[in-house]
This record gives C-alpha cells, sequence and structure tokens, in this order.
C-alpha cells in the first residue's frame, strides 16, 4: 500500500510497517486523531469512522452558525467569537489541525475587530474543512479496501 | 440528542460472576471473586457535554477502562437525572465547563450545595487552560480540571484516584 501513502502521511518515511508515536508534522490532522483511532476496538469497530461523522455534523452546523451570526449581528465580533471558539473545539477534539489552526487565526481576527480579516477566515475555514472531508473519505476508504491489513496503515500524520 | 443514554453492563463482566438482581431498575453488579481473579464494583460516571464528538470520546475512554457510563448534553438535565434520583449510584460526574444555558462550574456548584450529591467528585474539562478558572473550580470543590481534548491517560490517573 506505499502507493496510497502519500494521503495519509505528509512526509514520505513508511507508513505501512506500524504505529508510531513520533509528533505528527504540521499536516491535516494531529496526534489527537491516532489517540481517537486508538480508542477503536472489537466493541466499536467504527469508532473513528463515527467520530468522524458526527464531527462534520457538528461543524457544518456550527459553521452554519457562524455564518448566520456574521449576517444577523454585524460587527458583534465576541458574538463571533463565541460560536468560533465552539467551532474550534471540536476541531480539536479530533484532531484537526489545520482546520483548528485557522479557527484561532479567525479568532485573532475577531479580538482585532477586523470585518475583511474575519469574512477571510470564513473561508479558510470553509476551505479546510471540505479538505478534510475529502482527506478522511479517502483515508477510510484506503482502510476498508485494505481490509485487515489496514491495522497497518494507520494514519501517523495526514 | 436531548435523552440520557445508559449504556448496557457491559460483556466483560462474565455470567458467572455476575449475580443478577431481581430488581428491574438495580444496575449494580455484586462482584463474586475466584481465586485468581478480582472482579471490581463497577463505576458508573455521567458524562455532561454539549459537543456530540466530545460526549463520544470521553464515553469510549470511560467505557473502554471498563466504566458504565450515561452522557448528557446539558447540565440542566444532568442535575435533572440526578436530583430524581435516576442516576443513583453515579460515582463521578464529568462535566464541560463551557456550556450555553448552565456551566459545568454551576453544576459542581449545585452539586457540592446539595446534601445528595455533594459527596461525588466532580471533574471539569475545559478547551481553556485559564488559571483563575482551574483555581475557582478547585475551590469550589472540584476533584480535578482537565485540559480538552482529553486523553485516556487522563482519564485513568484520574480513576485510579476515585476508585
Amino acid at each position: 500500500f506505499n502507493g496510497a501513502a502519500h494521503l495519509v502521511r505528509a512526509d514520505d518515511s513508511d507508513a505501512a510497517t506500524n504505529r508510531r508515536r513520533r509528533p505528527a508534522p504540521p499536516g491535516y490532522l494531529d496526534e489527537q486523531f491516532s489517540q481517537v483511532e486508538d480508542l477503536q476496538d472489537e466493541t466499536s469497530p467504527n469508532f473513528t469512522e463515527e467520530v468522524v461523522s458526527l464531527f462534520f455534523k457538528d461543524s457544518t452546523r456550527l459553521m452554519t452558525n457562524i455564518e448566520q451570526t456574521m449576517e444577523k449581528y454585524p460587527r458583534d465580533f465576541s458574538r463571533w467569537d463565541a460560536h468560533v471558539q465552539q467551532l474550534k473545539g471540536s476541531c480539536s477534539s479530533i484532531g484537526a489541525s489545520r482546520m483548528k489552526n485557522e479557527c484561532t487565526s479567525f479568532r485573532n481576527s475577531c479580538g482585532a475587530g477586523n470585518i475583511e480579516s474575519c469574512m477571510r477566515s470564513l473561508q479558510k475555514v470553509k476551505g479546510e474543512h471540505a479538505a478534510l472531508r475529502q482527506k478522511l473519505e479517502s483515508y477510510f476508504q484506503l482502510l476498508r479496501q485494505a481490509g485487515p491489513a489496514g491495522m497497518a496503515i494507520r494514519h501517523g500524520g495526514m | 440528542m436531548a435523552a440520557a443514554a445508559p449504556s448496557p453492563v457491559p460483556a466483560a463482566i462474565s455470567a458467572a460472576a455476575k449475580v443478577a438482581s431481581p430488581k428491574a431498575g438495580d444496575r449494580k453488579v455484586v462482584p463474586v471473586t475466584a481465586a485468581d481473579e478480582v472482579e471490581q464494583e463497577e463505576m458508573h460516571v455521567l458524562a455532561v457535554d454539549d459537543s456530540s464528538v466530545d460526549r463520544a470520546v470521553i464515553a469510549k475512554i470511560l467505557r473502554s477502562s471498563k466504566y458504565r457510563v450515561t452522557t448528557v448534553d446539558s447540565a440542566t438535565r444532568a442535575l435533572e437525572l440526578l436530583c430524581l434520583g435516576l442516576l443513583p449510584d453515579v460515582s463521578m460526574i464529568i462535566t464541560d465547563y463551557w456550556m450555553p444555558g448552565m456551566t459545568g462550574y454551576e453544576l459542581l456548584k449545585r452539586v457540592k450545595e446539595s446534601s445528595q450529591l455533594k459527596e461525588i467528585p466532580v471533574v471539569i474539562m475545559s478547551s481553556e487552560n485559564v488559571p483563575n478558572r482551574i483555581s475557582r473550580c478547585l475551590e469550589e470543590g472540584a476533584e480535578d480540571f482537565l485540559l480538552k481534548p482529553v486523553r485516556p491517560s487522563d482519564v485513568s490517573r484520574l480513576c485510579s484516584r476515585i476508585r
């Protein structure tokens, strides 16, 4: 499965042999994602996918809230910030590091009271969300194709 | 996800070791110890978090450590269940700090003010590392304060103290 390893690794070291506990490179997902994967077991064999699915449901809702809030309460930066904070928390829980970082930027823009940079941040967050969804869909598809051997292609840094 | 979801007794407790009570509402398992095996009485943890992602993760962490878990999505709901006596055997409450409506901090205070509930250890979780917040919670009687994202090692460390 080395050919598909580039989908899950940000670097080109061999992903197919073992789960390693080294810090993940600044990719789409960080160590927290590995922690979530580690919880998967025989009693909940689809745990990771279930949590990811909850994340996308939750984050989509939160992003819609953010957009609606920005429209309904123009310049209410602390209100915007509260919503972004919730979204950031969700990202953090599954290890969505790039999206989380964009949320941090967004919060900084709210703190600075800068509308244009808030708007840009919103677009970036949406972009990261879409990209992450794609990455994870590919990743889960890969694992399904790999079958039992898929346990060896565990993510170490996406 | 508004309703509490009590989890079934895990299969890990073998039929031979379980002495089932005839009462329908009784979820206590009376351990029968074999010569080389000690079955601990199951700890029932109430997990409170408005985030469905966090509820799923914390519940799984706890269940993987063989705890029984009830999850609720609000502090109000948690208090309702506790005060109505629907969760008589809760041995720990783990709650998010910031939630819409009642916060985890307010839940902590209510629990500690209640003669019925005050002995239950309460652990607060938060994604923000705010020293004032942490000390306020500890002063109010919180057992511990965990930073999110919560890891299995955080939880096992804390549960081994409470057992």
